[in-house]
Formats: structure tokens, C-alpha cells, sequence
């Protein structure tokens, strides 16, 4: 058990410094319970991290000291003749309480230590530093492992100065990490400074840091792979209900109305759900009457000030999408018609984009056969729609992807940070508008022009 | 046994896609699945069917393969013997000889070499074809009709709450397939049919055309019809002796003398005729058979890896499962909230003792300055203190102590151990806990933190211990 060949790392500290946030941000894991109470974490809880069922590193998760004046005084009292023997002194420690409840959270934290873990310390340095620390950071010193501290800014002050003047003497790394505001940059960095702490354990975190950033690329990729299939099944949509006279009441109408937009509404909701799942980011609270997609509805007018794409650039959106049928035309009469039909397409392209919100939609009353008259909704014919749609899930996915897994507070958004105009320039536009214009007119699709469409998105997704 | 399960076919294709919408597996399954199978990585359909195997069990309604094979196995049974009756039949009809006019071996050409080869090449044009281009050519197809009629059949009816999961493209496949098949039972009758009125019936064979073709040019034609066999069998083609002797007119009302008298040798024409029938009803046909059918199969294996679901499998055998998260659940801290009040407004400022935990002395005289309050005794406790020292200074105590604590910091069990030799000193009355903000914040508090501290001294269910909301 203890010559396991792969690197560990305990995270350890006083009570309440954050210790489970970090775990649980650099696992990726939100099962690990958070709180302000000092006793949350009661046993030490190992997280490793797995490529196909073999260990790459582990991390611990452990609870705060709670007597170390007194396991100080103990260690003291049994001080061997030589320094290097100090660890020895900690096992005897260990072996000598195991069975006492007075020192049980200790024993969950010194244990992995002793067995081979890294000391990851954490302190909050948004708090004054105090001397009463000190006895804990002797107390790893005895333990003769690699260490480094971790500055956590938990609050809104700043006493990092002052803690990495007192932990420089301790710690061999020390570093800033906050698992609250943590990107994945941040996390890869903190693993990078993990490598250094011993000259045997850098090959395995490389090779952590390598699994990481295609387990990111990954999820990235299947986030859009996502989006783009619930964007196709809403853009081509069609809702039919059968009506029972030669014209549908408009009674009828409202109802498939409701159904064709309910099923849309649906859609994106089981978008958010897979990209949570994606990203491990399930359950997540959603804070009522605040800026949420969930309160931005997906039909508001709102939602298209937000995602969607302003009136003037919808014009030139709407001009090159018909410029692109305009073309077809050309190009079939070899140019001949002196490129006029992209001229024209181009301009009834704009004029369609004009149209305004409420004209999301066409409503079709077909088969004519007897007996089966059907309404249908649908494909979506608003120019601006499949923006909105697409900006509304690349955004989504981007707040899943950068939120931290130690966060338990509520989803909010935030309205300012976000245009849809920004992520999709005139260039990317006409290209999505080859796949828009398709569906918009109930044709399919090719998987090539699916392929593009996919690219364009990831390209606009690491844009933001 | 492996192999078996391997091969890809329509009962795979319906299988996988039946089980994938019960079941897709984990990414961790999946991945130490292919992990297993590691000679079969390189071979994702093989892997596939692999998977599909090991999970089929997981499907526990009747399968869909099982009745949409029923119902393809009686289909395909009563179209299979139509098409050898018909072919029977056509054949008896093409060579009845009512001893009148000879059989005129053009028509039978006509339908054992003209009407295959052209019922290859509307394949072909179906099968080149897609959307309702190809539709128009299926039309074509007499089988497609009785298709339709067959729809209506009782064995049909097994079908009724079963949805045929395959694209358009493959069930277009599936027909073309379908019908070479047919149409090689149908050849097949035809052949059958031939040895037997050869057999059991003197025929007299002749050629007769309202063209005006020379049996010279005719003998050509024959020849070139026959080239595929001339070599090996030469008697299965035609003098030009034969062929002119077999020529009749319809006019003539009788048969010419030539005819009359050579009748024995008329009859030479079966052999050309059978081996007309084997190399381009029957062995074309067959060629074309199995040629449709490896395309069908090559389509199938597209469409099995298109099925939906299929990908994300792919995607999950190829990809290293990651995992960060702890194996085993955490143990919950309950924590409770309704607590009983322990707090009390600041009521007095003089006190015997005032102590600071994890203070230094300077530390506690600044605070004392800022917070009002008068002792007789101050003592630094915890902090660079061993346990001993506070110990000692807990039996010292007497009278009213303030305990200045850092509010910030949650209390911790050495705290706890300090607080509880204090209760147990008579001669101390009351231990007020006085929580401090930090310098930056002017020692003010954060109420969650001075709730945390409440709880922690609720827990010692003592008298003697208040925390002062300073707040």
C-alpha cells in the first residue's frame, strides 16, 4: 500500500480554510461537502485521478487540525537523537493513538503523510496570519515530506504578504489559488507547481497535466457536439397536428403555437442538461427572478437584444444568405447573368431579416388528401433565431466549462458580459448560413456541411 | 461461436439499434469493454458487434430482429415459390409446341437473355440513383407492387407495432437484393421447366421474324449471344445449316418440306437455348445477386455505424476513460441549525480576567483599548503557549473572565479542551467570549461567524459559557 509508485498529495490545514474547496475543484468532483462548519470533512477521503482504472496521482482530502499544540508536545517529548528520524516519531504517534477519539482528525491527516503524500497546506489569506499556525507547520516539518502552501482568498481582504513571509520558512512552494474563481489554466499551473515538489513525481503529473487538457478538448468537443444537435433538431423543426376543417380555428393555431415553441423550450433545456452532465455539473440551483436563461425566455425580446444579432447586422446576415441562393443561380448560367441573381438574392435576403420578432415561424395548413387536413409549424423561419439559440447555448456551455466544481452557490448570469454579434462575426455568419437557409427551407443536410457548421462553432466558442 | 457473432447483418443492424434506446453503456463500461478486446481495436464494427453481443440480453421484449426476420422469412418463402411457379409456368408457356408451328426460339431469348440483362441495367440505374429518381425506377419493378399487395397479407400484421428503423437508401438496397433473388428463382423455374418439356416432349424449335434478317446474320447474332460457351461447348451452338433450316414464315400457313424432313435435327436447339438460360438468366443473374448483395452489406455496415448512438460508443471505446472523483461516497456531516441561544448582549465592562486565545499580550491590550473593557489579570492563552502553560492558567481563573477569540477562526477542539478545564474551576463564575473582527474590518464581526462559535459552545451545554454579540 505505501510503495504505490504513483504521487499523492494530502491536502491539509486548520479547520475551515477552504481544503475541500481545493479538492474538489482539482478533482473535479462537487460531491465533496463544502461548509463554514469547522468539522465538515470528519475522515480522509482519497480522490484519484484514473486513465482507464490506473492511478496517475491521488489526492486527499482531510480534516483540519484540531489538538496540535498537544500532538506538538508529544513529538517533542519523544525528539530522537537525529533529525531524520523525526517521521519515525509521527508513525509511533499514529500507531500509539490510533484508537483515541481525541486525536482522530489528526490521524486522518498525518496518515497519508506518512505514507509516502506531498503536504499541500492550506490557509486563508484573506486572514491575518497568526502565530498559533505555526505549531501546525512544525508539525509537518516533522514529517519530512515535500510540501507547499496554498494561499486561498476566501474573503475580501489581502494578507498574503504577511503569510508568505511566515510560510517561505516551512514550505519549499507557495502559491495563490483560489478553487472558487480557479480556471482551468489556474488548475493546470497549481499541478505544474505540484511536479516540482519532487523530482520523481513530475513524469506522472506531466502526464496528469496531458490527461486534464484532452479530458478538457474533450468535453469541449462534446459540448459542441451537443449544441449543434439540438440546434439542428430546433432549427428543422416542424410541429403537425391534425385540425378538423378545411381551415385551422384560431383556437387550433394558438395551441400549436404553444406546442411547436414548448418543444423548442424543451430542447434547450435538455441542452443545459447535457452540457451539465458533460462538465459533472449536475444539480446545479438556479437563483428564481434573477438573470437566468431560464428567466430570459427563449422567445423573449429580451433574449434577442441579449443573444441575438442587432438589426443591421441581421441585414447583412439576411443579404448574404440570399446572396448565397443569388449565386447558385450565377454560377448555373456560367456568370452570365452578370451576377445580378446575387444582387437580387442578397436583397431579398435583407428585406426577410427585417422581418420582425414575432415572425418566427410559418404556419402551413397541408394534406389535402380526405380526411387528414394537418397544421404545421415550422421549420423556424427568423433570421435572428438560430443566433439567439446558438448564442443563449455557447454561452451556457461557456459559464458550465469555467465553473468551478467547488462553487455551491446558485447559477446567476451576467447580462454585460455577453453579445451574440461578438462570437459571430460576418465571416462565420455566412458560413452558418449555409446550414440556416437549408433548414429554413425543410432541406437536409450534408454531414460535410454539418462538419463546417460544427467547426464554426468551436471556433466561436473559444472566442468568448 | 465468435465468429458467428461477428458477421454484420440485417438482425445486427436491427439489434443495435433496439438496444441503443434502452442502452448505451457508461463511458467507463464501454472503454474497458474495448480495453477486453484488445485485437479487435483496430476493427470498430467487429468491436461493435462484440459489444452488441455481450448486451443484447439487456433487451427483454421480443426482439425486433427476430420478428422482422419471421416476417422476411415468410415473405421472402412465398415470393421465392411464386417466382419458381411463374417461372415454371412461363417456361412451359414459351415452349408449349402444339405441333402446328414450331416454338419460336426468339421469344424465349427474349426472356431468358433480353429481359434480365435489361432488369439488371434499371437496377443498376436504381441503384446509381437516389431520391425520386430512384423511386421512378423501383416502379419499374413488378416485385415492388406485389410488394404492396403483400402488405396487406396476414403475416404482414406482425409488423403492425414495429417501425422498420431502415433509411429509405438501405430499404431500396434491401429490395434490389431482394429481387435478384427472385429473379434467379424465377430463371431457375424457367430452366427447370425447359429440361423437362426436353424431356418429356418432342419439340420442334424454329426462328421466325417479321424482320427481314438472313439466317446468315441470324447465325451471326447466335454466335455472338453464345461466344461465352462456344469453346467449351460447341454443340451448344448453332450451324448455320441449323439455322437455316429452322427459319419459317408465319405466312406459309404450313411448314416448308425442308422443315418437315429434318425435323429430328430441330430439336438441336435446347442445347443452346439451356446454356442461353444458365449463362444469362441464371449465372449473370446470380453474379448480380451477389454482387447487390456485397453492396447491400457494405450500405448496411454504413448505416450500422450511423445508427444513433453508435458514434458516442465509438468515441467511448477509443477514448482513455478519466476519472478524478473519490470512489466512495463521503460521509455527511450533519450539521444542525436550531441551536439553543447562547448569546448575550455586552452587558459589563469589568471583568477579573480578560485572556485572549491566540492573542499576544500586546495584542490583547489593543484590542482591550478598543473594546472598552477593564481586568484585573490578563493572560495570553493557546497561540505559542504549550498546553501546560494554559492549563496552569486555568486553574488560576476566578470570577468573571472575558475570552477575546478571533471570530474568524472556527473553534477548534484545543479551544474546547481550554474552555472545558475553566468550567470545571469553581472558582470561575462566568466565562464571556468576546469574538473579535480583524484589525482591517475594526474588530467587527460577521454574524455567520459568530453563529459558528455559538453552536461550537452550545455543544459544552454549560452555564458558565456566553458568547457576546458585539456584532
Amino acid at each position: 500500500m505505501n510503495n504505490t509508485s504513483y504521487p499523492k498529495f494530502a491536502v491539509v490545514g486548520h479547520p475551515n480554510k477552504g481544503k475541500s474547496s481545493i479538492v474538489s475543484a482539482l478533482a473535479l468532483d462537487k460531491s465533496v461537502q463544502i461548509g463554514d462548519t469547522p468539522g465538515t470533512t470528519q475522515v480522509k477521503r482519497g480522490f484519484p485521478l484514473k486513465v482507464d482504472g490506473k492511478i496517475v496521482y491521488e489526492l486527499f482530502d482531510t480534516p483540519g487540525f484540531q489538538r496540535a499544540r498537544q500532538i506538538l508536545a508529544w513529538l517533542q517529548e519523544h525528539e530522537p537523537s537525529s533529525i531524520n528520524k523525526r517521521t519515525d516519531v509521527v508513525k509511533a504517534f499514529i500507531s500509539e493513538h490510533r484508537d483515541n477519539p481525541r486525536f482522530k482528525d489528526e490521524i486522518e491527516l498525518l496518515e497519508p503523510i506518512v505514507n509516502g503524500a506531498g503536504i499541500i497546506y492550506v490557509v486563508d489569506a484573506s486572514k491575518p496570519y497568526g502565530s498559533e499556525y505555526e505549531v501546525e507547520m512544525e508539525i509537518l516539518r516533522w514529517c519530512g515530506q515535500p510540501s507547499m502552501a496554498i494561499l486561498n482568498l476566501i474573503g475580501d481582504e489581502d494578507y498574503r504578504d504577511e503569510w508568505k513571509r511566515a510560510l517561505g520558512h516551512y514550505f519549499r512552494l507557495v502559491r495563490s489559488f483560489n478553487p472558487i474563481k480557479a480556471t482551468f489554466r489556474n488548475h493546470i499551473e497549481l499541478l505544474e507547481s505540484m511536479a516540482q515538489l519532487n523530482e520523481e513525481w513530475t513524469k506522472s503529473i506531466k502526464q496528469a497535466i496531458d490527461v486534464l487538457e484532452n479530458l478538457h478538448q474533450q468535453k469541449i468537443e462534446q459540448s459542441i457536439d451537443s449544441i449543434v444537435k439540438h440546434t439542428i433538431h430546433s432549427l428543422s423543426y416542424v410541429y403537425t397536428q391534425k385540425i378538423k376543417s378545411k381551415k385551422a380555428t384560431k383556437k387550433e393555431e394558438e395551441k400549436a403555437k404553444l406546442r411547436y415553441r414548448t418543444e423548442l423550450i424543451r430542447n434547450e433545456k435538455h441542452l443545459e442538461r447535457s452540457i451539465e452532465s458533460i462538465w459533472r455539473h449536475l444539480d446545479i440551483k438556479k437563483v428564481e427572478h434573477s438573470l437566468s436563461l431560464d428567466n430570459i425566455g427563449l422567445f423573449s425580446k429580451q433574449s434577442a437584444s441579449i443573444f441575438g444579432l442587432s438589426q443591421k447586422e441581421l441585414t447583412i446576415t439576411g443579404a448574404s444568405a440570399g446572396a448565397i441562393g443569388g449565386l447558385g443561380i450565377d454560377l448555373a448560367f456560367g456568370g452570365g447573368t452578370l451576377f445580378l441573381a446575387s444582387l437580387i438574392g442578397g436583397a431579398v435576403g435583407g428585406m426577410g431579416a427585417m422581418i420582425g420578432f414575432d415572425n418566427l415561424y410559418e404556419i402551413k395548413v397541408m394534406g389535402q388528401t380526405i380526411g387528414k387536413r394537418e397544421l404545421s409549424i415550422g421549420p423556424m423561419k427568423n433570421l435572428n433565431f438560430p443566433y439567439i439559440l446558438l448564442s443563449r447555448s455557447l454561452y451556457y456551455a461557456y459559464i458550465i466549462a469555467n465553473r468551478s466544481h467547488a462553487i455551491r452557490d446558485s447559477l446567476e448570469l451576467k447580462q454585460e458580459e455577453f453579445f451574440g454579434e461578438q462570437i459571430f462575426d460576418v465571416h462565420r455568419r455566412k458560413k452558418l448560413e449555409k446550414v440556416h437557409s437549408r433548414l429554413r427551407k425543410g432541406e437536409k443536410t450534408t454531414p460535410l456541411m454539418l462538419e463546417e457548421y460544427r467547426e464554426v462553432i468551436l471556433e466561436s466558442f473559444n472566442l468568448i | 461461436m465468435q465468429n458467428k457473432n461477428l458477421n454484420l447483418s440485417i438482425k445486427s443492424y436491427l439489434d443495435i439499434s433496439q438496444l441503443l434506446q434502452t442502452y448505451r453503456g457508461s463511458h467507463e463500461e464501454n472503454r474497458s469493454f474495448a480495453l477486453k478486446e484488445e485485437r479487435l481495436q483496430k476493427a470498430p464494427t467487429k468491436l461493435l458487434l462484440k459489444w452488441l453481443d455481450a448486451n443484447i440480453y439487456k433487451i427483454t421484449t421480443k426482439l425486433d430482429s427476430k420478428r422482422y426476420l419471421e416476417y422476411l422469412s415468410s415473405f421472402s418463402s412465398i415470393l421465392g415459390l411464386l417466382s419458381f411457379i411463374i417461372g415454371f409456368l412461363v417456361g412451359l408457356g414459351l415452349l408449349s409446341y402444339s405441333g402446328e408451328a414450331p416454338v419460336n426460339i426468339i421469344y424465349y431469348l427474349l426472356i431468358v437473355m433480353v429481359v434480365p440483362i435489361l432488369s439488371m441495367i434499371v437496377a443498376l440505374f436504381s441503384m446509381v440513383t437516389h431520391g425520386r429518381v430512384a423511386d421512378f425506377f423501383t416502379l419499374l419493378f413488378p416485385l415492388h407492387w406485389i410488394e404492396k399487395f403483400l402488405n396487406y397479407v396476414s403475416f404482414r400484421k406482425k409488423l403492425s407495432d414495429f417501425k422498420v428503423p431502415f433509411s429509405l437508401e438501405l430499404s431500396k438496397w434491401l429490395f434490389i437484393e431482394r429481387l435478384q433473388l427472385f429473379s434467379l428463382i424465377f430463371s431457375i423455374g424457367l430452366f427447370v421447366s425447359l429440361i423437362v418439356m426436353v424431356v418429356a416432349t418432342d419439340i420442334a424449335f424454329g426462328w421466325s421474324s417479321t424482320l427481314q434478317i438472313s439466317p446468315n446474320s441470324f447465325h451471326t447474332i447466335l454466335s455472338a449471344i453464345g461466344i461465352a460457351w462456344a469453346k467449351i461447348i460447341p454443340s451448344a451452338i448453332p450451324s448455320l445449316e441449323l439455322v437455316d433450316m429452322s427459319h419459317y414464315f408465319r405466312l406459309g400457313a404450313k411448314l416448308n418440306s425442308s422443315m418437315i424432313h429434318n425435323a429430328d435435327k430441330l430439336g438441336a436447339w435446347w442445347k443452346f437455348l439451356a446454356m442461353s438460360t444458365l449463362f444469362y438468366a441464371i449465372g449473370l443473374r446470380l453474379c448480380f445477386w451477389l454482387f447487390t448483395k456485397e453492396l447491400l452489406h457494405k450500405k448496411i455496415e454504413k448505416e450500422f455505424l450511423g445508427v444513433e448512438g453508435v458514434n458516442k460508443i465509438l468515441q467511448e471505446f477509443n477514448r482513455p476513460f478519466i476519472s478524478t472523483q473519490a470512489p466512495q461516497p463521503e460521509k455527511h456531516l450533519d450539521i444542525v441549525e436550531s441551536i439553543k441561544e447562547k448569546i448575550i448582549p455586552k452587558e459589563k465592562d469589568k471583568y477579573t480576567t480578560l485572556l485572549g486565545w491566540n492573542y499576544s499580550i500586546d495584542e490583547i491590550k489593543l484590542s482591550k483599548d478598543t473594546t472598552s473593557i477593564t481586568a484585573i489579570d490578563i493572560f495570553a492563552v493557546g497561540g505559542s503557549n504549550s498546553f501546560n502553560q494554559d492549563r496552569d492558567i486555568a486553574k488560576t481563573l476566578r470570577g468573571r473572565v472575558a475570552l477575546y477569540i478571533k471570530s474568524w477562526e472556527p473553534p477548534t477542539m484545543d479551544f474546547i479542551d481550554f474552555l472545558e478545564m475553566i468550567i470545571e474551576n469553581r472558582k470561575v463564575e462566568k466565562v464571556e467570549i468576546y469574538p473579535l473582527g480583524t484589525v482591517g474590518k475594526y474588530y467587527k464581526n460577521s454574524s455567520r461567524d459568530i453563529f459558528i462559535w455559538e453552536r461550537k459552545i452550545e455543544t459544552l451545554q454549560s452555564d458558565k459559557v456566553w458568547v457576546i454579540n458585539n456584532e
